[in-house]
């Protein structure tokens, strides 16, 4: 029997077992930390009642009791309501946007192309509460425009309000894909329909922006999926009217009923992700769908910008009102907040300067652990992070088979669970699993809670560094004699370096900006600025929530310069 | 009258010269080639007439009217100047049919449908496409999506036709066929053509004239047969035709012949205008114009054979003098040891 199985080859035995193990262990870690929670879940919407309770039984009660609850229906009307109209404001601007600056001689573009972006860094939290301050029923530029014209025609609390500034500051979603995929189309299929007759506009309508329809596509069902992920926007703008949506619907179910109905909200949970799952496995249809048609483009090289002439000064007008409109009223309706003791009609700023928002920070030691933490799980915990996804790259890089194809589904999978569900996931994982129980009030059950929730996007960020290395030079290392693991370690690992240090900053930004995550993983110990302020909203902080607001912007800032100082890419 | 006329054109990018004063005329129904080694400047150019790229010196006039003036500052976009381009990589757009691809053109300049229908099937039959209108451009082969590109070209009536390459997409064999089917293409619909290709078969077997562009200027211009049996400079000889080389010293000018000494070998050949009495100079004869002598003579050398090759309908032979290397074509295969080669004084050029 032995002469049937002959060694294949004489290679060290020792160092293949010990990569093949090492290869297994991140395998089966990884689908731990992503499948343990979500089972969790599942597991807890089939119960009728709290999973540590003892009197719990096995069934679809959870189902039945929120199926008849009205709000329910309609907190998902008002999700698909929001999500349809975010697709229908975000993708058309974000694909216009993306034609003016990849393919016109707009002046001053690649200097606005940040501030463009700006929207997608800044924490959703963050952002509504900057227009409540801004432009709310008493703030700043609603208190301006009624001193000046005597109106401000218009209100935040409201659905339509509410989905054309989530459709603006999803912009930038769509505008990173249409404008990747417009870079990847040569311009020779422009300057054929050019040399045939077309003016500039024509080229746009009939030849650049049908070429990149399954980008446009991809990004309308991402916006979509993002419509039901929303949580800090209704939370802070719907309350005042009461308009709930899914995720805002699950979590005020606790102050609904006055106990914990965790089997209620994860029956929530639970449709939430049988509506996001399947966007996902869509989106990675599209992906692949796009990068097929990708390949039939042309030669990519050097083209002649399209000369707007007089138009020049609609679309810089058109940018410059986006920007206003998603970046400077927000952020800077926080800055003034954060230095004024209060804000509404007939107050002036000179007598209601103040520092005390900083200062009530300053003194309260929760608020200063979670600006420290904020900084931790940004940089050490960012560091970490990265280490265990190019970790998880390794595992799948270059091998075609079943774990890494099982790997590859791995990774989408906390894409679909909103960070608001897989925060109480996790806060169930380490209340009810032992071992894991001592960790509960540390900062470690809020990073590894952020690193599963953005496996996904981190994922991206490596393997398209690791696809950037040519299969040549690991295959030059293989036929020197060196093993896959050395390869990895001396060859690949140092040539993918930088991008590794700029995925670093793009996470780092990611965590200071994440905050639904937090949500239910808050407890003394485990504070970070995010899931302080939704918590701080509720109890009604103005004044701390704009201070905190303000330094969490500062974080994100201090990000976003280091990135572009470094010529970190902002999008893949 | 020329169809299209460049007078001086420069272009950088940046500070690096792309052209420096190129001038050159197309006469209607003729086919020029622009033949070059890469970085030339031979594409370049074209995309400059085709209004592609931002020259920054002279002029580009298309018939009597002037598309690009560096000094009057016209510069008429690519989408006004009516040309057709034919693309190296086709640049079909991978979201229209073949029809669709081929109607675009005629659809921008407002034809009537019932007229572009017609206009693109006869296009269409004519180039041999006549039953793949419906198809996409990734349903087609190769040589299939070139013709569809001409077709693209040509069905606007264009006064002149640009054409970047046209062949090297296409694999060698169905080359040679394209190229046979193409000149005859040209001559039948009497086009205007400027062709751009760096393979110098290619352009003697299709065009009435050839440009020879080196690093930005133009080296030498002229029919297929003077670039070939003619060659003004060193350059434009080597690019044309396989050749054998040889360094020495020019002992002797007599008229229009020169002596040129080598390291034990001296060979009499015509005199490029060059070439200067007591100075280095090189010597340069087509391969099939050495001839295997069967001993001494005039202009008569004596080297080594190193070996043989069999190229099916004949032999190449590789000798050695000195450092030399020579090549020879033959009938036949040569026995090993000293052979005699002659090189014919007037097929000799000495640079």
């Amino acid at each position: 029997m032995a002469a049937l199985a002959p060694s294949p080859d004489h290679a060290p035995q020792g160092a293949l077992a010990g990569l093949f193990s090492w290869r297994s262990l991140t395998i089966l870690l990884t689908a731990a930390a992503v499948l343990g929670p979500l089972s969790l879940i599942i597991y807890q919407s089939l119960l009728s009642a709290p999973f540590f309770e003892a009197n719990k039984s096995v069934g679809v009660d959870a189902y039945r009791f929120i199926f008849a609850d009205s709000d329910f229906w309609k907190a998902a009307l008002n999700s698909v309501l929001i999500a349809t109209g975010m697709v229908v404001i975000a993708v058309p601007l974000g694909g216009l946007l993306a034609f003016i600056m990849e393919r016109t001689n707009l002046p001053f573009k690649r200097w606005l192309e940040p501030f463009i972006l700006v929207p997608s860094f800044v924490s959703p939290m963050v952002l509504s509460f900057g227009y409540v301050v801004a432009a709310g029923p008493v703030g700043f530029y609603t208190v301006w425009a009624q001193d000046l014209f005597g109106v401000a025609p218009w209100g935040i609390y409201s659905i339509l309000a509410m989905t054309i500034i989530a459709g603006l500051t999803h912009v930038p979603n769509v505008y990173i894909y249409a404008s990747s995929a417009l870079k990847n189309l040569g311009s020779d299929v422009e300057e054929a329909a050019r040399s045939a007759g077309a003016s500039p506009f024509r080229v746009a309508v009939s030849v650049s922006l049908p070429l990149i329809m399954p980008s446009l596509l991809f990004s309308a069902v991402l916006i979509f999926f993002l419509g039901f992920e929303l949580f800090g926007l209704p939370l802070v703008l719907g309350d005042p009217e009461g308009i709930l949506v899914l995720s805002t619907y699950l979590y005020k179910l606790t102050n609904k009923l006055g106990t914990p109905s965790y089997h209620l909200m994860a029956a929530v949970a639970i449709c939430i992700v049988a509506i996001t799952f399947p966007l996902v496995l869509i989106q990675r249809r599209l992906l692949v769908g796009a990068r097929k048609y990708a390949t039939i483009k042309g030669k990519a090289g050097r083209m002649r910008e399209l000369p707007l002439g007089p138009w020049a000064w609609i679309a810089f007008a058109l940018i410059l009102g986006f920007v206003f409109v998603t970046v400077v009223v927000p952020l800077s309706g926080i800055a003034l907040r954060a230095f004024v003791s209060s804000w509404g009609f007939g107050v002036k700023l000179s007598e209601v300067w103040t520092l005390d928002g900083f200062r009530e920070v300053w003194n309260e030691p929760t608020h200063k652990r979670a600006i420290l933490n904020t900084v931790l799980i940004g940089t050490v915990g960012g560091a970490l992070t990265v280490a265990c996804y190019t970790a998880i790259g390794f595992a799948t890089h270059r091998r075609n088979d079943g774990w890494s194809r099982f790997i590859d589904y791995l990774v989408l999978v906390p894409r679909a669970v909103p960070g608001l569900l897989a925060g109480l996931a996790f806060l169930w994982v380490f209340l009810f699993f032992p071992p894991l129980t001592p960790l509960r009030t540390t900062i470690f059950s809020m990073w590894l809670a952020y690193s599963v929730v953005w496996l996904a996007y981190g994922m991206r960020l490596i393997s398209s560094s690791l696809m950037q290395v040519s299969p040549e030079l690991e295959e030059a290392g293989r036929s020197v004699g060196a093993s896959r693991g050395l390869i990895s370690r001396s060859i690949t690992l140092p040539l993918i370096r930088s991008g590794l240090i700029g995925s670093w900053l793009l996470v780092f930004m990611i965590f200071e900006r994440e905050y639904s995550t937090g949500v239910y993983l808050l407890a003394p110990g485990t504070e970070v600025i995010g899931a302080e302020l939704v918590s701080l909203w509720q109890g009604g902080a103005i004044d701390i929530v704009a201070a905190l607001a303000l330094i969490n912007i500062v974080l994100v800032g201090i990000g976003l310069a280091i990135a572009l100082r470094f010529g970190v890419k902002l999008r893949d | 009258m020329a169809e299209l006329s460049v007078q001086d054109l420069h272009l950088a990018y940046g500070d690096n010269p792309i052209l420096k004063g190129v001038s050159m005329d197309l006469n209607r129904g003729e086919v020029v080639s622009l033949l070059g080694p890469s970085g030339s400047g031979k594409t370049t150019l074209l995309r400059a007439v085709a209004g592609l790229e931002a020259p920054n010196r002279g002029t580009i006039s298309i018939g009597a009217k002037k598309v690009f003036d560096g000094a009057g500052a016209v510069d008429i976009p690519a989408e006004a100047r009516n040309l057709g381009l034919v693309f190296q990589s086709y640049a079909l757009w991978p979201h229209k049919t073949v029809s669709d691809n081929v109607a675009f053109g005629l659809k921008l300049r407002k034809v009537a449908s019932g007229e572009i229908d017609s206009r693109v099937k006869k296009a269409l039959s004519e180039l041999s496409l006549g039953h793949l209108g419906a198809r996409f451009p990734h349903q087609l082969s190769g040589g299939q999506q070139q013709r569809v590109a001409i077709a693209r070209a040509l069905v606007y009536n264009p006064p002149v036709i640009l054409m970047d390459e046209p062949l090297s997409n296409l694999d060698a064999k169905l080359r040679e066929e394209a190229r046979a089917w193409l000149r005859t293409l040209i001559l039948e619909m009497q086009l205007s053509a400027l062709v751009v290709t760096h393979d110098q078969g290619e352009a003697m077997a299709m065009s009435d004239r050839i440009l020879l562009l080196n690093n930005g200027v133009i080296e030498q211009q002229g029919t297929p047969q003077d670039m070939y049996n003619t060659p003004r400079t060193l350059f434009a000889a080597d690019f044309m035709g396989s050749n054998n080389r040889l360094e020495g010293r020019i002992e002797e000018v007599r008229g229009g012949d020169a002596k040129l000494v080598g390291e034990g070998w001296t060979l009499w050949g015509r005199k490029a205008e060059s070439a200067r009495q007591g100075e280095k100079g090189t010597g340069m004869i087509r391969l099939e114009r050495v001839r295997l002598a069967g001993g001494p003579g005039d202009n008569v050398l004596q080297p080594e054979l190193a070996t043989s090759m069999f190229l099916g309908d004949k032999w190449e032979h590789i000798f050695h003098l000195g450092n030399t290397t020579l090549r020879a074509h033959g009938p036949e295969a040569l026995a090993k040891g000293r052979q005699w080669l002659e090189i014919p004084r007037a097929d000799f050029w000495v640079f």
